[in-house]
């Protein structure tokens, strides 16, 4: 039967009964009885028209429906009558579930979605795996190997991506080029949308070059053209034709514009120069650690049939989107805990309010209860009341949300993967339903089953006090309380925790002053392209004309009026930290310099000739910039040229790591491998550390060369950083024009190192702030609760409290017992709450820097703030406390 | 209630049905048929009769119709259908092997045995 006919049944039945009762009364008339006379004995005959209604209804069996819409309405009249109270809970639950529903919304784009591709369980990202465990990219012969020897691949492909200066489509842009492998595309199972995917001819040594641009880049550099036969691209002085259009979405490494063939330069035969990154596709049905055994078995092979020519004994094999999340997946689930905390404690706080309103209510439920209300009426009515604020709450947390998300791309780390995907869609408004629901369904139990544990004739008898609340109630809002006050606890510890290493990590000094640093990153015109690590060959024309160019740049730079100092290096220290290469080196004294990189590798199989570095290109004018010091020897001078021997600067800590007992100073060392020039190096000084990868890494060895003699090769970021007091929109409309005019075609880019910094630091503050967010949420809505445990408490004990007075207590006497009240509680919740964050936070540990999960020092800090926060909540009704009057206190009902 | 016998559980079906057999009835002449025809030994609660009516009727025992009274007022009437004569058949049957059953039982004597 729908609803509908439910209405025309219940009018039916009313015009029955009052026919009925008619028919009654004329028959009493009839019986000679007045008017009025007959009426009332037909009623008196008839009975209670309401109960008999009431009972065939309960026959109709539909009454459930019915019952809920009244249970709904009462709820929602409840409500209406105590606006402040529903306000307060609203408000209180839709915090939590608009806090968890916006971290949701993280969490689903960036780690549970599923990869835009087909089948993309079954993409995976593929590393060589060397004997102590660390993941290393590919080497290209290993990864020839990989490809030909395995069987659990579909396809097998590397790729590697970096800026390039792209020319051609209007102005040069700056812009990340990807060179992929045949089979890349095939690996993640996407096709170009326009035109065509590059062609075996494409696809080999020295073959057409071509290209493909991303949806964006034809969009805006390409006008959406329809006919891409007109379009080449200039990258690196080489000529590419466009052949095809990525289709819109696409973006894979992220943020690639464009796309060139891997194999169109052949690259080293070195079996430890692990220059690419493996993806691949694993045939269907085939395990994760099937593959993985395969691709190990292979290595393994490999380990045996080259020995030392090879650093790998096993292969890694992780899903793409696993590998793609990496390190934010921690992050995201403490946010992911943090919220959920918030929520628990936003519930605790909702319930104390409903216990409190319950016991005030005592009256009305004895009452409703006596006049036979069952218990599960009552029950279903606390049920309906809980719903109706929950779906509020729901639906005002929805709304923050929705604001949140907005807002999200301003303080979500631009580095954060996949974050595009971050919207209000069906599965985030499914997951606020679902706390709702929980939301609801466990408040409308809890005050179920507090209701159910009250004694009813109690209420009632009860009833002419005006707090009723029982001791009970005082103790189960205490332990409520003091549970919020430990999750609260737990909180804060984590944002302490997360805070003292922020704040480690911003205080760790990188080695050298880091204000006041204005940074330029540029590419190398096409025609300086520097010696190739590939080739072998070097390029004293290129480098000759690069290092006039770049004198030119930073003479001019210098004269700049503001300028303090200038000087140039192959990629910004720290922040760009990622950039700096790293590689073995030979240690050659005494040792005939090699003379091709097969003799290279017959050195390198001897470890008392090798050594491990980083390796950074810089002028004389980088250490004096960044007032690095010099520890011992000379710096790069004028005498260092293109044609004298050429010389190396070492970091205090290579000295003391590879030469621990001797001078490193005129050590002959060569690293060619870096940049193809095996001219050997002689070590002229040691200047002072930075820490060059990042500010939670230790400083690491490094070797510099002199730019004037080896050249910024092709896999560096040219940077120039300035010293300038002045303003940063002062000076790089200057350092802009100088740019122009000397080198038109090099794209720049302008920042100062304090916002290269803040990049770096982006997730980690974007972390540290949420959680510090949910962190003050949680310690207001505690104080709330606490305050509200604190005036029950003193209320009901209103009138013990002005005998008291009147028998002499003091009113610090009054405060004492107040104020101990609260500081029991306090301390009850801070030691739970100790407890379990000596457990909890174990979690955080991978994101902590220079401090353990167990750092007393936050641990007393927050221990301490939460006592005083919650001596503060109780000093308000104990104020109300001291100043209570004897005489009306004992008249106090 | 002395000089009113109790109702059994079961057996309020039965009579609305037998009331119903006599001649369509509105509601309350249901009630007061039962009265007259048990001799007011059995007075039934209006709050079980109208649940009970509406029991029949679903289970297709009654059917409903809205009708006029002798003394020209509109009322709900019902009426027994073939299956309500069967059923009331059926049941009295039961109800009447039953009663025999226990009424020959009450009479049996030591010597009977």
């Amino acid at each position: 039967m729908r609803w509908w006919q439910i209405r025309k049944r219940d009018a039916d039945l009313e015009r029955e009964l009052r026919s009925d009762l008619e028919l009654e009364e004329e028959e009493q008339r009839e019986r000679g009885l007045s008017p009025e006379h007959a009426r009332d004995a037909a009623r008196r005959a008839f009975g209670n028209p309401t109960l008999i209604k009431e009972q065939t209804r309960e026959a109709w069996g539909w009454t459930t429906l019915e019952r809920s819409l009244q249970d709904l309405h009462y709820a929602l009249r409840q409500l209406r009558r105590s606006p402040g109270f529903a306000l307060a809970a609203i408000l209180t639950l839709a915090l939590g579930i608009g806090a968890s529903t916006a971290i949701f919304s993280v969490a689903d784009a960036v780690l549970l979605r599923p990869l835009p591709y087909p089948d993309p369980q079954r993409i995976m990202r593929v590393w060589e795996q060397a004997p102590d465990g660390h993941r290393m990219n590919l080497a290209q012969p290993n990864f020839e190997d990989f490809r030909a020897q395995n069987h659990s691949f579909v396809s097998l492909a590397e790729y590697g991506y970096g800026f390039e200066s792209v020319t051609g489509g209007g102005e040069p842009v700056r812009v990340t080029v990807a060179a992929v492998s045949s089979d890349f595309f095939k690996s993640l199972g996407v096709e170009p949308f326009l035109g065509r995917a590059f062609a075996a001819d494409e696809m080999r040594p020295h073959g057409a070059p071509a290209i493909l641009v991303s949806y964006g880049y034809w969009q805006q550099n390409l006008g959406s053209a329809k006919d891409l036969s007109e379009f080449h691209l200039a990258i690196s002085g080489t000529d590419y034709s466009v052949v095809g259009v990525m289709p819109d979405g696409f973006d894979f490494p992220s943020g690639t514009s464009a796309w060139i063939p891997s194999e169109l330069d052949p690259d080293t035969s070195s079996r430890t120069a692990h220059n690419w990154r493996g993806i691949g596709r694993i045939r269907d049905g085939m395990t994760i650690a099937q593959a993985r055994a395969d691709l190990g078995t292979i290595a393994g092979r490999l380990k045996t049939q080259y020995g030392k020519e090879v650093d790998l004994d096993n292969a890694s094999v992780v899903p793409l989107a696993d590998a793609m999340v990496g390190d934010v997946r921690t992050a995201l689930l403490v946010l992911f805990g943090a919220v959920g905390l918030l929520l628990l404690i936003a519930c605790a706080n909702v319930a104390g309010l409903l216990i409190a309103r319950t016991s005030a209510r005592a009256k009305e439920l004895a009452v409703r209860a006596a006049l036979g209300a069952g218990r599960a009426r009552l029950a279903r009515q606390f049920l309906a009341e809980s719903f109706v604020l929950s779906l509020a709450a729901g639906v005002v947390g929805v709304l923050f949300a929705g604001l949140a998300i907005r807002m999200f791309p301003a303080i979500l780390p631009a580095d954060l993967p996949r974050q595009q995907g971050i919207a209000m869609n069906l599965p985030v408004l499914l997951f606020a339903l679902a706390v709702t629901a929980a939301v609801a369904l466990s408040l409308g139990l809890f005050t179920t089953w507090r209701a159910g544990g009250a004694d009813l004739r109690d209420a009632l008898n009860a009833g002419a006090h005006h707090h009723s609340g029982s001791g009970a109630v005082q103790r189960l809002r205490g332990v409520l309380v003091a549970g919020e006050i430990a999750v609260t606890l737990v909180v804060l510890v984590s944002a302490g925790l997360l805070g003292r290493s922020f704040m480690r990590l911003v205080s760790t000094s990188p080695g050298f002053r880091s204000g006041h640093l204005i940074t330029m990153q540029f590419s190398l015109p096409p025609d300086m392209s520097a010696p190739d690590s590939g080739a072998g060959q070097s390029q004293p024309a290129a480098i000759a004309r690069q290092a006039s160019l770049m004198d030119d740049l930073i003479a001019r730079l210098r004269a700049l009026p503001a300028a303090e100092n200038a000087g140039l290096v192959g990629a910004l220290p720290v922040a760009g930290g990622d950039n700096l290469a790293d590689g073995d080196f030979l240690i050659l004294n005494g040792i005939k310099p090699p003379a091709n990189f097969d003799d290279w590798d017959v050195i390198a199989h001897n470890p008392l000739h090798v050594g491990h570095a980083l390796y950074c290109v810089a002028s004389r004018g980088y250490f004096g910039t960044l007032e690095v010091p010099l520890i011992r020897g000379r710096f790069f001078g004028d005498q260092d040229n293109l044609n004298s021997i050429n010389v190396a600067l070492i970091s205090e800590t290579l000295a003391r790591q590879r030469w621990p007992n001797q001078d490193p100073i005129g050590q002959i060392i060569d690293f060619g491998n870096m940049d193809g020039i095996l001219k050997p190096l002689t070590i002229v000084g040691i200047v002072g550390d930075i820490r060059a990868r990042g500010l939670d890494l230790p400083p690491a060895g490094v070797i510099y060369v002199d730019y004037r003699q080896r050249g910024m090769n092709a896999n560096s970021t040219p940077t120039i950083l300035m010293r300038t007091t002045a303003p940063e929109d002062e000076i790089v409309p200057a350092a802009r024009a100088i740019f122009h005019n000397i080198a038109p075609d090099a794209p720049v880019t302008f920042s100062t190192f304090a916002a290269e910094m803040g990049g770096w630091l982006a997730e980690r503050r974007f972390l540290l702030l949420l959680v510090a967010a949910f962190a003050v949420a949680a310690l207001a809505l505690v104080s709330v609760g606490l305050y509200g445990v604190i005036a029950f408490f003193v209320a009901r004990r209103t009138q013990e409290i002005g005998i008291r007075m009147a028998i002499g207590a003091q009113r610090g006497d009054v405060l004492r017992l107040v104020l101990g009240e609260g500081a029991r509680l306090a301390a009850f919740g801070v030691a739970i709450g100790i407890v379990a964050s000596l457990a909890i936070t174990r979690l955080l540990s991978s994101l902590l820097f220079g401090i353990g999960t167990t750092d007393p020092f936050t641990y007393a800090a927050v221990a301490v703030l939460l006592s005083l926060i919650a001596l503060a909540a109780s000093y308000i009704p104990a104020r109300r406390a001291m100043r209570v009057d004897p005489v009306t206190a004992l008249r106090y009902e | 209630m002395p000089g009113h016998a109790q109702l059994l559980p079961g057996t309020l079906d039965l009579l609305i049905l037998k009331a119903v057999s006599l001649g369509p009835l509105h509601g309350y002449g249901v009630l007061l048929r039962i009265g007259q025809i048990s001799g007011q030994a059995l007075l039934i609660e209006q709050g079980a009769l109208y649940p009970a009516l509406f029991r029949l009727v679903r289970q297709g025992l009654l059917t409903a119709r809205w009708g006029t009274s002798d003394n020209n007022r509109r009322a709900k009437f019902y009426e027994l259908t073939a299956a309500g004569r069967k059923r009331l058949r059926k049941e009295a049957d039961g109800w009447n092997r039953l009663a025999g059953a226990i009424a020959s039982a009450l009479a049996a004597r030591p010597e009977e045995i």
